[in-house]
C-alpha cells in the first residue's frame, strides 16, 4: 500500500517496514545468494593488492577469479530477484509473504540480468575514477526496482524503465547518499561487532588469543575486505526494498494512486 | 502505465502490479499467443552474455590500472 506521497524519507520509512516483514527467510535467501559473490570480490581484491604493481603479468590468475565471480554474481542475482519480489508483495499486502515471492517472472528475471549486467560492467569500467561505485550502485537499484515492470523479452524495454525512473534523480541521488552514509556506520559497527566478539572471546580459556589477533586485526587486509562486505551485506535489503519503493511510489504518483490513497485515509479519519 | 498515457484512476486496472488502460490490457488479451518473442529472448540472452563477458574483462582491466598506480 502506497502510504506517503514520493519522497527520500517515505520511501526510507516504508522501506524499514517492508524489510521487517521480509526478514525471515527472504532477507536470508539474499545473504545465502550474496556470500560466494561477495567471497569472490574479497579473493579477487585480495589477490590484485598481493600481486601489486605486477598484476599484468598475472592476466590469467584474475581472468580466471574474474569469471567465477561473474558465475557467482548470477547466482546473487536471483537472491535479489527473489527479494525484490517480496518486497514488492510485503508492500502491496502490508504482511510478509510467501512462497508466491518465488514465482519471479523469467521475463523479468532475464531483462534484469541483462540491466544488472550493465550496471556491473559500468562499475569496473569507471570504477578508477571513484564515481564507478556510485554510478553502478544507483545504476542496480533502479534495474532491481524496475525489474517487474518488465513483461516483454527484449533490451529496449527495461532500458526505457530505467530512463523514466531515473528522472526522478533529486530522490534517486538522496537516497545514495543516504546508503553512502548508512554504508559508513554499517561499516563502524560491523568492525565493532568484530572487535567485541574478539574481546569476548579472549576471556575464554584455551583461545589462543595471539594466533586470532594476528587474524582478527585491522593489519590484515583480509579481515578489513570482509568487515567491508559485512557493511554491504547489513545494507543490501535495505537498498533493494528502497528501490523497489521507489519505483512502486513513482508509478502510483503517476497514475494518480497516491491520491486516491490519500483521499481515503482522510475520509476514514 | 505500459503506455505512458495520462489516465485516471478510473480508467486505469492494476494487472499483476502494473497499471494498463483499456487498449493495453486489450492488447495483452488478443496479440500474446500470436506474437513471437523469440527475437527479444535471443537480444537479452545474448546482450546479457556479451556485457557480463566484458565486465569480467573490466574488473581484469581496472584492478590491473589500479595495481599499477601503487
Amino acid at each position: 500500500m502506497i502510504r506517503a506521497p514520493l519522497s527520500t524519507t517515505s520511501v526510507l520509512d516504508e522501506s524499514a517496514a517492508v524489510v521487517r516483514a521480509t526478514v525471515s527467510p527472504w532477507a536470508a535467501l539474499l545473504l545465502a545468494t550474496s556470500i560466494p559473490y561477495r567471497f569472490m570480490q574479497i579473493v579477487f581484491a585480495d589477490r590484485l593488492i598481493e600481486i601489486g604493481s605486477n598484476a599484468s603479468q598475472y592476466g590469467d590468475l584474475l581472468r580466471t577469479t574474474a569469471d567465477i565471480t561473474c558465475a557467482t554474481f548470477l547466482l546473487a542475482l536471483i537472491g535479489r530477484a527473489i527479494y525484490a519480489r517480496a518486497c514488492r508483495l510485503a508492500s502491496e499486502s502490508g504482511a510478509a509473504p510467501g512462497r508466491e515471492a518465488l514465482r519471479v517472472p523469467l521475463t523479468a528475471f532475464a531483462s534484469y540480468v541483462f540491466v544488472a549486467s550493465i550496471a556491473e560492467a559500468a562499475t569496473y569500467l569507471l570504477f578508477v575514477t571513484g564515481l564507478g561505485i556510485a554510478f553502478g550502485a544507483i545504476l542496480s537499484g533502479l534495474a532491481i526496482g524496475t525489474m517487474e515492470q518488465n513483461t516483454e523479452p527484449g533490451i529496449r524495454g527495461p532500458l526505457r524503465r530505467l530512463a523514466r525512473f531515473g528522472g526522478n534523480s533529486r530522490i534517486v541521488a538522496s537516497l545514495a547518499l543516504v546508503f553512502f552514509c548508512a554504508f559508513v556506520v554499517a561499516l563502524l559497527n560491523v568492525a565493532a561487532l568484530g572487535s567485541a566478539i574478539f574481546a569476548l572471546a579472549s576471556t575464554v580459556g584455551g583461545w589462543d588469543a595471539a594466533r586470532w589477533h594476528a587474524l582478527l586485526s585491522f593489519s590484515n587486509r583480509r579481515y578489513v575486505l570482509t568487515i567491508i562486505a559485512g557493511a554491504l551485506f547489513v545494507i543490501e535489503p535495505f537498498w533493494i526494498a528502497a528501490n523497489v519503493l521507489l519505483v512502486r511510489k513513482a508509478g502510483a504518483a503517476q497514475t494518480g494512486d497516491d491520491l486516491r490513497v490519500w483521499f481515503e485515509e482522510l475520509q476514514r479519519s | 502505465m505500459q503506455c505512458a498515457k495520462t489516465l485516471c484512476q478510473e480508467c486505469a486496472t492494476q494487472w499483476d502490479g502494473i497499471w494498463y488502460c483499456a487498449a493495453c490490457l486489450a492488447s495483452r488479451r488478443n496479440t500474446p499467443a500470436a506474437k513471437s518473442r523469440v527475437g527479444g529472448w535471443i537480444a537479452v540472452v545474448a546482450a546479457s552474455l556479451v556485457i557480463l563477458f566484458l565486465s569480467t574483462r573490466f574488473m581484469v582491466w581496472s584492478g590491473v590500472l589500479l595495481a599499477g598506480l601503487r
